[in-house]
């Protein structure tokens, strides 16, 4: 096992490598740097050309990449020009919110999708099964941003169930009840818009899983001993098919950083996708390059988990 | 691995679409609403004048003790958080710091400095030498006195080799011994001298009446508490991010970092006990801002989209007013390139657009106005000189600039050669050769690529054939690195489209000077350089001089036109009816004395 980890590791470090290259060379061909964005008559323009050489802004690519990844390998990530501050403080400060979102975003995700795939697979094709499926080929054909911003539209706005933006009350004290209460109010509707539209991916997973294992030996060899339906379903079947659903958590987490950025521009809430969005627009190279190197690394450690969950479930996967 | 990478693929094209809806989401609305309400239907057809807005907020209603005011930033990203006039470069870290921190120095409407604010002065009769005096009750909100040390201490810093804000420029550099002292050849600044705990003296290399209209630097800096922090630190430390000081109506009690601040009340304040008791200020999605002031939110914001008003002119529970912005859009002429040798401007006689004819002509052809009326719905207005209204003493109300008359452009450009030789409906150049004009503009905004059309639509009538740069519209940051935001300029750019915010001070050498970078046209001309030198001048500190300065300035650049003034801009700034002494004249709010006539912000019906 341990064998197989650490040689997954060992080929996932050069795509890392390669991504922050690939990254690093993108954000130097955006037009226009940090300080192109404040044309404004009442700032020097030598005052930016100061900045700019003091910043490293002039010096080709190759320099400021050799510069960065030095820092970056012991573990400064650099400064923001935007925010004038040092770059992981910056991400620490929004890590905290995506992950929270992520978090409550997964926990709807199977909240959902268990029932909704058990009911679909243990009656396919009647009405329930149909109004499910209905519901999962609606879910994969609606854009995550459109759906999020009708949610936003009727649940915060028109009906103002949930608050609209940010990710907490303003002028509570931190770690108090109120303010937990607060974070967790403001996380809820991004975090449902999210949930409901991932989750189908899950619903028909379990539901295949559940008609395929339905069909096989085993079980009718259960229900030949004359196990009770329930128990059929609940032990036999229902643990057989919940195998591939937790090898696909990996990928779950990869799909939710996409997923971020567009929800979290959305509503307005500080998380690592608004960072990042915003960051390109303002081209804040340091904090994009790191952004995006921070994806990409969660992204492969997402589908190592996968392979690892995948190899622990089911033994006869061995990845030589 | 294969699907894996598709998703990838897909959530690309997603964030683009997400873009492009994200720009088109508030026209989405607008339609909505039309549908649902015949009232909205004509609003949005509506033309408004910034002549019906008021500037200041009607009083109505009893004011209560205290209150709870809500302030609103709109924006669509997190303030950076540098909360302090020294360090911040963003606007709207400035629109917090305003709360909490101020000027020493006051102005009046016209910009000119006065004798009201935290600081007096004295200008010796050279005129170079500056004499402030801090008034005493004037205290820091930690109850340390603010002094002139501060203020020296202030300069000290930005003026230090390690200072890593964007301040230090020419309002720095005219002080004598300031660049000794960047350049590291000086210990201390020569020019500026802390006489005694509350006077500080100044000592200019040049007397300018630049000096009295926002060219001092006037804001101090605690230095009992910013002292032991290295200038290279400064910005990042927490003094500036967490727990911000200043001389200000309101303390900062908590900040949520690019979120919002709570602030309450300074009992200290040296102007007096502020009214309110609290003041949150907070970022506003601009696609949510509507539904922030009606559901009150918000009791007002520092600027409301102008596109969104017509749709909401009739918001039940506040009052808009209504100010001239201090910018305009204009459409620039490429007349040389810049050398970035000697960093000034280099004319070039050859280039497409060296006639002036060809220039004027192309100002006649287009109507401004009904661009306003059309696109804008009266909120921006026909501009005619290059200093705009909000700077009522330099604009020069009499000059109209070039009138909009089609017939007279063709008649111009058919005086200056520019005729149609070959039959194919378009002018060629007076040698006869195909004249095809390259347009740049700038994406962003419903109104971009059909305001662009318009124009070319508009200089097709008289014959000119003038084409969209590459055939689309460009991003903001390419649009300036080609225009000439490096100094690299595209020469494949003929006309390019933009606008600029003007500072307090009214002198436009920043802007249309020959050593000017930001003289995007590359215009430069031995008239223009007297009479920016003349308006800058010693003399010009005699207001009525330079008056008669700008305004020959302002007729030199219509007769020559190396850039065309199209719009001026209004301000629009909702306030909620609960607001009492309420104002966006320029340096007019003075926000210890906001109150409100009851707890809750009043609702929309």
């Amino acid at each position: 096992m341990w064998k197989f980890i650490v040689r997954r590791l060992l080929i996932t470090m050069p795509q890392i490598i390669l991504l922050s290259v690939l990254v690093f060379i993108m954000a130097q061909m955006m037009p226009g740097d940090a300080l192109s964005g404040l044309i404004d008559p009442n700032i020097d323009p030598a005052a930016m050309e100061e900045q700019r050489e003091k910043l490293g802004l002039n010096d080709p690519w190759y320099e400021q990449y050799a510069d960065w990844i030095t820092a970056a390998l012991q573990g400064d990530l650099g400064q923001s020009f935007r925010f004038k501050m040092p770059v992981e403080e910056l991400i620490s400060q929004r890590l905290v919110n995506t992950f929270w979102l992520s978090l409550v975003t997964l926990i709807f995700t199977y909240i959902i999708a268990i029932p909704l795939g058990i009911i679909s697979g243990r009656y396919n094709d009647t009405l329930r099964d149909q109004l499910i499926s209905g519901y999962t080929y609606i879910g994969f054909a609606t854009p995550l941003f459109i759906f999020a911003l009708v949610m936003l539209w009727l649940f915060g706005y028109t009906l103002g169930w949930f608050p609209t933006g940010g990710s907490v009350e303003p002028g509570l004290d931190p770690g108090s009840f109120a303010y937990i209460m607060s974070k967790f109010n403001h996380l809820l509707l991004p975090a449902i818009s999210m949930a409901l539209i991932t989750t189908v991916n899950t619903v028909q997973y379990l539901r295949s899983e559940i008609i395929d294992t339905k069909q096989k030996d085993f079980i009718i060899t259960a229900r030949a001993k004359g196990a009770p339906e329930s128990r059929v379903y609940n032990k036999h079947i229902l643990r057989n098919s919940l195998l591939p659903i937790a090898a696909y958590f990996g990928f779950e987490i990869t799909g939710l950083i996409g997923g971020t950025v567009f929800i979290e521009t959305i509503y307005s809430y500080p998380g690592m996708g608004l960072l990042f969005m915003e960051s390109v627009l303002q081209r804040d190279y340091s904090v994009v390059t790191s952004v995006v190197l921070l994806f990409g690394i969660a992204s492969v450690l997402g589908a190592l988990l996968s392979d690892i969950i995948l190899s622990l479930v089911d033994p006869r996967i061995r990845i030589k | 691995m294969i699907k894996r990478n598709w998703r990838f693929m897909l959530y690309a094209c997603m964030l683009g679409l997400l873009l492009a809806l994200v720009a088109c989401s508030g026209d989405d609305k607008s339609k909505s609403d039309k549908s649902g309400d015949k009232k909205a239907a004509k609003n949005s057809e509506q033309v408004f004048s910034i002549e019906d807005f008021n500037v200041e907020k009607k009083n109505e209603g009893e004011a209560i003790d205290g209150g709870h005011f809500k302030y609103g930033i709109v924006t669509d990203t997190a303030f950076e958080g540098l909360l302090n006039f020294n360090f911040y470069s963003g606007e709207h870290d400035d629109e917090i710091i305003k709360w909490f921190d101020e000027s020493l120095l006051a102005a009046d409407k016209n910009h000119n400095l006065t004798q009201d604010g935290a600081a007096t002065f004295e200008v010796d009769d050279s005129g170079k030498v500056f004499t402030f005096k801090i008034r005493d009750n004037v205290n820091w909100h930690d109850g340390k006195p603010v002094t002139a040390e501060d203020w020296a201490f202030a300069y000290e810093v930005i003026g230090d080799p390690d200072y890593t804000g964007v301040r230090y420029g020419e309002d720095f550099t005219i002080i004598e011994g300031m660049e000794e002292y960047h350049s590291g050849k000086a210990d201390s600044i020569s020019g500026i001298e802390v006489v005694d705990d509350k006077t500080l003296k100044i000592t200019y290399k040049k007397a300018s009446p630049s000096l009295l209209s926002g060219g001092i630097w006037s804001y101090a800096l605690p230095k009992h508490i910013f002292k032991d922090i290295p200038v290279a630190k400064m910005a990042e430390s927490p003094e500036v991010r967490e727990k911000p000081i200043g001389f200000g109506p309101f303390k900062v009690e908590s900040i949520t970092p690019g979120e919002a601040v709570v602030l309450t009340k300074n009992e200290d304040y040296w102007q007096g006990k502020p009214k309110l008791d609290k003041v949150t200020v907070k970022v506003v999605n601009p696609k949510t801002v509507v539904q922030a002031l009606k559901t009150g939110k918000v009791d007002t914001v520092d600027k409301f989209p102008t596109d969104q008003y017509p749709d909401n002119a009739n918001m039940s529970n506040v009052e808009f007013l209504g100010n001239v912005d201090m910018a305009y859009s204009y459409i620039g002429f490429k007349l040389g390139t810049w050398d970035k040798k000697e960093k000034e401007v280099k004319p070039d006689p050859n280039k497409k657009m060296a006639d002036v004819n060809l220039r004027k002509a192309m100002w006649h052809a287009i109507d401004n106005e009904a661009v306003g009326k059309q696109f804008y719905n009266g909120l921006r207005w026909n501009a005619t000189t290059l200093i705009p209204p909000s700077h009522p003493n330099f604009h020069d109300k009499e000059n109209s600039g070039l009138a909009y008359d089609p017939e007279k452009a063709k008649k111009i450009l058919d005086e200056a050669g520019y005729k149609d030789v070959n039959n194919d409906g378009m002018r060629e150049n007076p040698d006869g050769e195909e004249l095809v004009i390259n347009f740049a503009s700038m994406s962003g905004g419903d109104t971009a690529e059909p305001v662009a059309n318009y124009y070319i639509q508009a200089w097709k009538e008289v014959g000119l054939d003038v084409q969209l740069l590459d055939g689309r519209l460009h991003e903001f940051n390419s649009f300036y690195d080609r225009v000439g935001n490096t100094g690299e300029d595209d020469p494949k750019i003929d006309v390019y489209m933009a606008g600029w915010g003007v500072a307090t001070d009214v002198n436009p050498a920043g802007l249309y000077g020959r050593d000017a970078l930001f003289n995007y046209s590359r215009y430069a001309s031995e008239e223009n350089d007297k009479l920016l030198a003349e308006g800058a001048s010693e003399k010009a500190m005699d207001q009525k001089y330079r008056q008669k300065v700008y305004k020959e300035w302002q007729q030199l650049m219509i007769e020559e036109v190396p850039v065309i003034p199209t719009h001026y801009r209004a301000v629009v700034v909702p306030v909620n009816n609960r607001v009492l002494n309420y104002t966006v004249e320029y340096y007019g709010l003075k926000r210890h004395e906001i109150a409100v006539t009851q707890e809750e912000p009043i609702k929309a019906e």
